[in-house]
């Protein structure tokens, strides 16, 4: 009597997967409306800004063929044309990426390679303080500081009161730590299994910083430099006080490209400044002013999408090179 | 046996003593430099806030000139005392009370005492009548039940009240510490300029002024400079604060964890990732504007706190702390998600597969194993989001927050103001002291900051270490 | 780990509670007194505006002939919502302080500029008093009798003088005509001198410093300065000059200016002009020089009279229906007109001219019904 070839047991596994489990679907159901909350808030300003923008586009003075290829932007004047205001959001965002990339980078590999755990741990949430002081000290900081210091090292004949450069440091600095502590972030979670590799091949703590912890890092550091370029194309409080409340209207072929139009040192308004200067300004409500903001908006909107499917595709590519 | 080197192959193979010297000395000299470049670059991050941080301190202490609009020395000679033996300090009880009552506006003395009494046994400002009327109502005023004023106390209301020390010009910490004489002639030119009004040069003195100080920190807002406080900007930047988090952080990481560990990939998902990359670009003022026509108008029974009471609403519109927080919590919530995405693509995908193996549901695994690894970089993202809701100013305005109140918010339907408005404001006045109290205010928003991230700083040092 | 968690977690407790404990003090008006609001709101006929204005005070009137209104008397449970104009802002604020000061309820303002605060109240019908820095517009009145069911209320209360100032090196510009100070403001070349302005003066490179298009103060220069310019709704020649423009912060144009470089002597150094609101002028006085338009200078004598071309109005609108529904403005109107004139003058603006602010007055206690 073998016990086995009588007892009937059924030992075909039955699929765990199929057990109903409610807690389970209700985390997935959750977690899912946690994404879609952030789809709502961009049907929600693409809906707010597009509603409004209408108005602005129907008015009878406003062309929307001049709005996206005029390079005059005065509506006192009927001039609708956005590039200006694109222009110098533009010369901001490079000036500061051109600043707080190098900084930024250096400084997070300086923390996850070089530092000791207790620097890493004192150094990281000081810097992260410069996310956190007000915009406005910025501002300040910037007229009171920065161009004072622009005008006595390039001359006060070339760099004016308000100008571009002095905006787009200071905002350059503000960003640095969103791109040191998420790139830092990034490097730390390089397993050390692939640094002790390299070491052990003889590899010097450069080398291996560059060519192993870097690109092993790449996807957060993207993420943080893609943070840092939308906080600088958005910022707005320290573009209003040291950029200048004037939008730099240009004529291609009239002005000179690189001494006036491409020049970082006069001083140029960019959409953000434009938008908070005329929301909080003097102007009755329901003027085509007031509603050009909104128009100003979703063409900001836009630039930053198409701005992060440029760093989207570079990355990728520069990700290919390494893997 | 000897010692000495075996006899190597000539060429070719491997380089030649000096050839590996001059490499080595090379890679070495390339190390060296790209470390002292990563640390001068730290150096210069860390320069650029310590010099922010000391244009802040500059205007927040230094030497004030100022005049009293009454002399101490002729009040206290006005009660009969030789101003050269008593000062105001020696004054009796009855004698300061009685400076109040010569002084001081009818209105105010009657509102100081209906806070608190100066005498038990008699009122000094109110009628017997009036004052039991108001005592047996329904909502009797604290004086009332309090016991009666101190003398430091009344003190520091005649200082405030009847000298009223009045700050005409003000000078930042680093002159006043490196060249003080500066600054009296500064004052005394000003005099002669007649910048100062009715006031003469014998009149002012100089002094020290810490414009931080615990004062200013429990004071309400006032038009005047020398007494305004940011109690109620404080208190209404924490409440935005705590809205923000427990709206941003839950929602935040929810929604990183469902697009690492749930979502497929599909041509949606990738559209809901570029969708929230965009989302951190947009400027904050545009999120203002979202707010204000979402939850402030179309929500409005739900942020007025309506619909949560039978009776009266808690406020009268939507123009609540509650409104500003979700904005707010909205505004930082595609930071938080990149960066704890960021997190957990980072933890090695054998723990996933760990948990799988034993049997452990995707969530299950996800809570135990997964988060306390990716913890660090979802408190990181938790840190620059908290950065930026203390700071911003433009999306605030446009949902309502007041540029001057007294009231403290007292609940999420409150109204409210918070620090960066304050800040905003006070730089935008002519007035120089504004300016002092402008800088003050930045170091208690720093201070707040610093406070309300040393949590999430500590736990992330806790949770952080290195991945064998 | 456990343990650990478990202390963290206590700590962030804690600090909840005291979160909670220090809001608890100042404001607990709000939630509780609310149900006494419902049964005081009923009554919106202006008996009820009668009964609890005029009682209290004990009958005192003031110069204008308002009741003198007693803070502490007036209902707190009912909150009052200010907004608009950041030009009357600082004088709202101080008369706010002083009610406040003075047992009043704990109203607030918020500051979001003119067009701001009667959207506000026109529109949204979301505040009770707007401030404005400019007259208020015809289709603002359209959509405020939409709104409200009648034209708005106009209350005057101050007078702000634009000052054109000058750096204290600047030793020949004391002096300009409206025309001159036109032609300064609208100099297109790079090139341009003070000797465009007035043949007489010295050749300086010339630099103008002035506030952006949305700005009222802006607004106002332009219909003074460009009145043909402004009357055709052209765009303000200001617009297409060199001018340096400031935005929304003055203090920008009072470091501009004073800091130019002005000297006798240099004909290289430019001299700088712009214009802001008196009260920056008068708190920067030692560093400026205010410029005498037309030969007049501002002060209080001259707006006063109106011999200075530049002053300009400063408002305050409300509407019947506030009124009836909530006394305590009426109430706050009535103080505000009793004791504004005592604290203009440190607030750096001048008083309304003496009829105005006794219209004002008559429109206020005509619609509380003092």
């Amino acid at each position: 009597m073998t016990p086995n070839d009588q007892v009937e047991v059924d030992r075909t596994p039955k699929s765990l997967l199929k057990q109903p489990r409610p807690g389970e679907m209700l985390i997935r159901g959750f977690l899912f409306i946690c994404g879609a909350i952030s789809i709502a808030t961009t049907v929600g300003i693409l809906y707010e800004l597009g509603k409004e923008s209408l108005l602005f586009f129907q008015d009878e003075r406003v062309d929307f063929f001049e709005f996206i290829t005029g390079t005059v932007w005065q509506p006192q004047g009927g001039a609708f044309g956005v590039w200006p205001l694109i222009l110098g959001t533009l010369l901001i965002s490079v000036i500061a990426m051109v600043v707080a990339v190098p900084i930024g980078l250096a400084a997070a590999i300086y923390l996850s390679e070089y530092a000791s755990r207790r620097v890493r741990g004192f150094f990281k949430p000081v810097l992260e303080i410069l996310v956190g002081i007000p915009t406005v000290v910025y501002g300040f900081f910037a007229l009171t500081f920065m161009t004072p210091l622009l005008r006595s090292v390039l001359g006060s004949s070339v760099v004016g009161f308000f100008n571009v450069a002095s905006a787009g440091v200071v905002v350059g600095i503000l960003i640095v730590p969103l791109i040191s502590s998420l790139a830092e972030d990034a490097l730390s979670a390089v397993p050390d299994s692939l640094r002790e590799g390299a070491y052990a091949l003889g590899a010097s703590k450069f080398e291996v910083s560059t060519r192993i912890v870097v690109p092993g890092a790449l996807s957060g550091i993207a993420a943080g430099l893609v943070v840092a370029m939308s906080r600088a194309v958005g910022e707005t409080m320290v573009v209003t006080l040291a950029a200048g409340a004037a939008p730099r209207n240009f004529t291609l072929g009239a002005d000179s490209f690189f001494g006036y139009i491409l020049n970082p040192f006069e001083s140029a308004q960019a959409m953000t400044g434009y938008i908070a200067i005329t929301a909080s300004g003097d102007l009755a409500y329901n003027t085509i002013d007031y509603n050009s903001i909104f128009a100003i908006g979703l063409t900001l909107f836009f630039m930053t999408l198409g701005l992060n499917a440029l760093s989207r595709r570079m990355v990728k590519r520069f990700r290919e090179a390494y893997e | 046996m000897s010692l000495e080197a075996p006899p190597r192959p000539d060429q070719g193979l491997f380089p030649t003593d000096q050839e590996y010297d001059s490499l080595l000395g090379r890679r070495n000299r390339k190390a060296q430099f790209f470390k002292v470049f990563c640390l001068l670059m730290l150096t210069i991050a860390v320069v650029a806030l310590a010099t922010l941080l000391y244009t802040i301190v500059n205007d927040s202490f230094g030497l004030v000139a100022v005049v009293n609009q009454n002399d101490p020395d002729d009040v206290v000679a006005s009660l009969g005392h030789d101003p050269e033996t008593t000062t105001l300090n020696d004054l009796s009880y009855d004698e300061l009370v009685g400076l109040l009552e010569a002084n001081v506006s009818s209105g105010v003395g009657r509102r100081l005492e209906r806070d608190q009494r100066f005498y038990e046994d008699r009122l000094v400002f109110e009628s017997d009548e009036v004052w039991d009327e108001i005592c047996s109502s329904n909502e009797p005023p604290a004086g009332c039940t309090r016991g009666p004023r101190n003398t430091a106390d009344v003190f520091s209301l005649v200082q405030e009240r009847v000298i009223v020390p009045d700050v005409i010009a003000s000078y930042p910490l680093a002159q006043s510490i490196v060249n003080p004489e500066a600054f009296e002639q500064e004052v005394a030119a000003g005099f002669e300029a007649g910048r100062f009004g009715d006031y003469t040069a014998d009149q002012a003195s100089i002094e020290w002024r810490a414009w931080f100080n615990t004062t200013f920190l429990l004071a309400p807002a006032s038009a005047t400079p020398e007494i305004a406080g940011i109690r109620t900007a404080i208190l209404g930047s924490v409440w935005l604060v705590v809205i923000t988090v427990i709206f941003a952080v839950p929602v935040g990481v929810g929604a990183a964890i469902y697009l690492v560990e749930f979502a497929k990939p599909s041509r949606f998902n990738d559209f809901v990732q570029t969708n929230i990359n965009n989302l951190a670009g947009v400027p904050s003022i545009i999120y203002g504007m979202l707010g204000l026509a979402i939850l402030v108008r179309v929500l409005e029974p739900f942020t007025s706190g309506a619909i949560f009471t039978t009776g009266p609403a808690p406020s009268d519109n939507g123009r609540t702390v509650l409104s500003a927080g979700i904005t707010l919590g909205l505004l930082t919530l595609p930071v938080v998600i990149i960066s704890s995405q960021e997190a957990l693509k980072a933890v090695p995908d054998s723990l996933r597969q760990a948990g799988l193996a034993l049997g452990a549901t995707r969530w299950q695994t996800v809570r135990s194993q997964i988060l306390p690894v990716a913890m660090p970089g979802v408190l990181t993202g938790t840190i620059l989001a908290v950065a930026r809701a203390v700071g911003e100013t433009a999306p605030l305005i446009l949902v309502g927050a007041a540029s001057f109140i007294t009231a403290d918010p007292t609940g999420p339907f409150s109204k409210f103001t918070a620090l960066p408005i304050q800040i905003f404001q006070w730089t935008s006045f002519p007035q120089e002291e504004f300016r002092n109290i402008a800088a003050a205010a930045s170091i208690a928003l720093l201070i707040l900051l610093l406070v309300l991230n040393a949590f999430a700083v500590i736990l992330r040092n806790r949770y952080s270490r290195r991945i064998p | 780990m456990k343990s650990r968690t478990i202390r963290l977690l206590a700590l962030l407790g804690a600090f909840a509670l005291v979160l909670a404990a220090c809001g608890g003090d100042g404001g607990d008006t709000t939630t509780s007194e609310a149900a006494a609001e419902t049964t005081e709101a009923a009554p919106d006929t202006t008996e009820a505006a009668a009964e609890t204005t005029t009682a209290e005070g004990g009958g005192e009137t003031s110069d204008l002939g308002l009741p003198v209104v007693d803070p502490l008397d007036v209902d707190p449970a009912v909150d009052v919502l200010i907004a608009g104009s950041s030009t009357v802002f600082p004088l709202s604020t101080a008369v706010l302080s002083q009610w406040i000061d003075e047992g009043g309820p704990e109203y607030s303002i918020d500051s979001i500029g003119s067009g701001g605060g009667l959207e506000r109240f026109c529109v949204e019908g979301a505040s009770d008093i707007a401030n404005a820095s400019r007259a208020i517009e015809d289709d603002e009145i359209a959509s405020c009798s939409e709104t409200w069911g009648a034209e708005p209320i106009e209350i005057r209360v101050g007078s702000d003088a634009l000052s054109l100032v000058i750096s204290p090196g600047n030793y020949f510009a004391q002096e300009l005509t409206l025309a001159e100070i036109a032609t300064a403001f609208s100099t297109a070349d790079a090139g341009g001198t003070w000797a465009d302005v007035n043949p007489e003066f010295p050749a300086h490179p010339i630099q103008m410093f002035s506030p952006g298009a949305d700005s009222g103060t802006f607004d106002y220069f332009n219909e003074i300065v460009f009145p043909e310019e402004y009357e055709a709704e052209e765009p303000s020649p200001i617009l297409s000059s060199i001018a340096e423009i400031v935005g929304e912060d003055d203090n920008l144009t009072v470091q501009g200016v004073a800091e130019d470089g002005c000297t006798e002597g240099d004909l290289a150094s430019t001299c700088a002009i712009g214009y802001f609101g008196y009260a920056y002028y008068q708190e920067n006085s030692d560093v400026l020089q205010a410029v005498a338009v037309d030969g007049v200078a501002p002060s209080a004598e001259t707006v006063d009279d109106n011999s200075y071309p530049i002053s300009r109005p400063l408002f305050m609108y409300t509407a019947q229906a506030v009124i009836d529904a909530k006394p305590e403005v009426a109430q706050f109107v009535a103080y505000y007109l009793n004791n504004v004139n005592s604290l203009i003058g440190e607030v750096g603006y001048f008083p309304a001219p003496e009829a105005d602010l006794q219209t004002a007055a008559d429109n206020i206690a005509g619609a509380a019904g003092f």
